[in-house]
């Protein structure tokens, strides 16, 4: 697991009574749940269980049905299904990442892997042109990319390269939580490792929250202090990781870890 | 004056029904209680399936307790395990209650000496001195330095329970659970963790192990719990409760 976060009294994230229905379609239901600062939580369950549904709402990406996302900002607690959408527009752009699992969503694809972060530099304010490069490749190096590559496109990267500049490009302006959706799916053991390395780092150095998406119950011990389990769109057990993998109480979670083929 | 307390068992309860196995639940504990002291070694025993994992797993948290409290004193407080919000169970096992499972749970990429010194660093110690201290700690438990810098995914099971080991043992804790520590153990690094946990006792730790070898129970007798006497684990029933 990743290093214990410090104690905090303050949640850095309140979702509460969240429910989204597309039309008739169950999203999620009656969500509730907290993320402190420097806390890793996963939201796993199995396919079609709203785990994606769940956190494109916290993401402003999809508007919920009913309830409320809590983000703690300068200003304080601030609901961000009821604030302007300039200011909810603000603090997703400043305060928040978001991680896809197919990279080439979350990246500019005709555009360099340097442009890549660079873009997301200048939207933040900075405009001195070397101050960029230089920060462009620090960030490379710090998700294990050859700083060489910074001039190519992120087309001729590997997946494994992708996403590892995806998550780059989320992490120069300093958010306070990454919120990643899959970002190990689709890759290869071994690639995957060294993103979930790079991971564990990242978390740990920046004190950095997470919400992480995942079918994977290896790689969600290996990062996430707690989790959350989703079965149908409702949330049907939560605890910390051990208690869940280790200790599960309800009959879909005991399903959910009996099923996993341990290698 | 009579001895302080560390650990404290209230009337604890746990029980696991297999929702998948016809609901079968398995009553492990029903208000069991136990104290502990700091400096003490106590040893589970009782045969396979009476419980003496399922304690320490209780204790370290990673066991929800159906009923009754786990008392630590942590920082001078007592803090009920069994009701303790993550955010505090973080705490108490970085500072106060150590750990040290059956197996290593390796970490692909992460490298031996990393792994060990992982609960110094969470203690915000300085990276260099970690790795002096963990470099010291794996030189005692013969792992050759030539392997400190690789992942332990490779090593065989006495190495990767050496480097469990090592971990468990590389920051002081008031509590220190051992399950097993010595199985997968040659004679010669058996008695280097003997050692070690004698060590430990000395400096106050409060020890409570599974051993695997009834040979190491003699080095430690202060105190034997035989689980097997408190518990009728043979009882199964069908759960009531309906999946």
């Amino acid at each position: 697991m990743t290093r214990m976060p410090e104690n905090s009294s303050q949640p850095l994230l309140a979702v509460t009574h969240l429910s989204k229905f597309f039309g008739r379609q169950l999203g999620c239901h009656d969500i509730g749940f907290t993320v402190s600062p420097g806390e890793v939580i996963g939201v796993v369950g199995e396919s079609g269980s709203g785990k994606s549904t769940l956190l494109n709402c916290i993401a402003g990406r999809i508007k919920p049905s009913n309830g409320s996302v809590f983000f703690n900002s300068s200003a304080g607690m601030i609901d961000l299904c009821r604030s302007s959408e300039a200011l909810v527009r603000k603090i997703i752009r400043t305060q928040t990442g978001y991680v896809t699992q197919n990279a080439a969503q979350g990246l500019k694809m005709h555009i360099s892997a340097g442009g890549n972060i660079g873009d997301k530099l200048m939207a933040g304010g900075m405009r001195h042109y070397g101050q960029i490069r230089k920060m462009a490749l620090a960030w490379l190096e710090r998700v294990e990319i050859d700083p060489d590559r910074i001039d190519d496109m992120p087309a001729t990267f590997s997946g494994g390269m992708q996403q590892r500049l995806q998550i780059a490009a989320n992490l120069v302006n300093s958010p306070k939580i990454m919120l990643m959706d899959e970002p190990t799916s689709g890759l290869d053991v071994s690639v995957q490792a060294r993103l979930i390395d790079v991971l564990r780092k990242l978390v740990s150095g920046l004190n950095l929250s997470m919400v992480l998406v995942t079918h994977d119950l290896a790689v969600a011990r290996l990062l996430c202090h707690r989790l959350y389990v989703m079965k149908q769109g409702e949330m049907v057990e939560s605890g910390l990781s051990d208690q869940i993998l280790d200790d599960p109480r309800q009959p879909y979670t005991q399903l959910l870890v009996s099923s996993v083929l341990k290698p | 004056m009579a001895p302080r307390w560390i650990l404290k068992l209230e009337n604890i309860e746990k029980d696991f029904v297999f929702h998948l196995q016809q609901g079968t639940r398995i009553v492990v504990f029903d208000r069991f209680s136990y104290l502990f002291f700091p400096g003490q070694a106590s040893i589970l025993t009782g045969p396979s399936g009476s419980g003496k994992s399922t304690l320490l797993r209780m204790i370290f948290g990673t066991y929800k307790t159906g009923g009754g409290h786990i008392w630590v004193r942590h920082r001078g407080r007592g803090v009920d395990i069994a009701a303790a919000q993550p955010a505090r169970i973080y705490t108490l096992r970085r500072d106060t209650i150590g750990y040290v499972s059956q197996f290593l749970r390796v970490v692909p990429r992460v490298s031996a000496l990393d792994t060990v010194i992982e609960p110094l660093l969470a203690r915000n110690m300085d990276l260099e001195k970690a790795r002096k201290k963990g470099r010291a700690l794996l030189e005692r438990l013969n792992i050759p330095s030539n392997m400190w810098h690789l992942s332990a995914t490779t090593f065989s099971g006495g190495e990767q329970q050496r480097i469990n080991l090592a971990r468990g043992f590389i920051a002081p804790f008031p509590i220190l659970l051992l399950d097993e520590p010595t199985a997968s153990l040659d004679l010669k690094n058996r008695q280097i963790v003997i050692d070690l946990i004698k060590e430990a006792l000395a400096d106050n730790t409060c020890v409570i192990g599974v051993f695997h070898d009834p040979a190491d129970h003699r080095d430690f007798d202060d105190h034997t719990i035989d689980l097997s006497l408190m518990l009728n684990q043979e009882v199964m029933q069908p759960c009531t409760q309906k999946n």
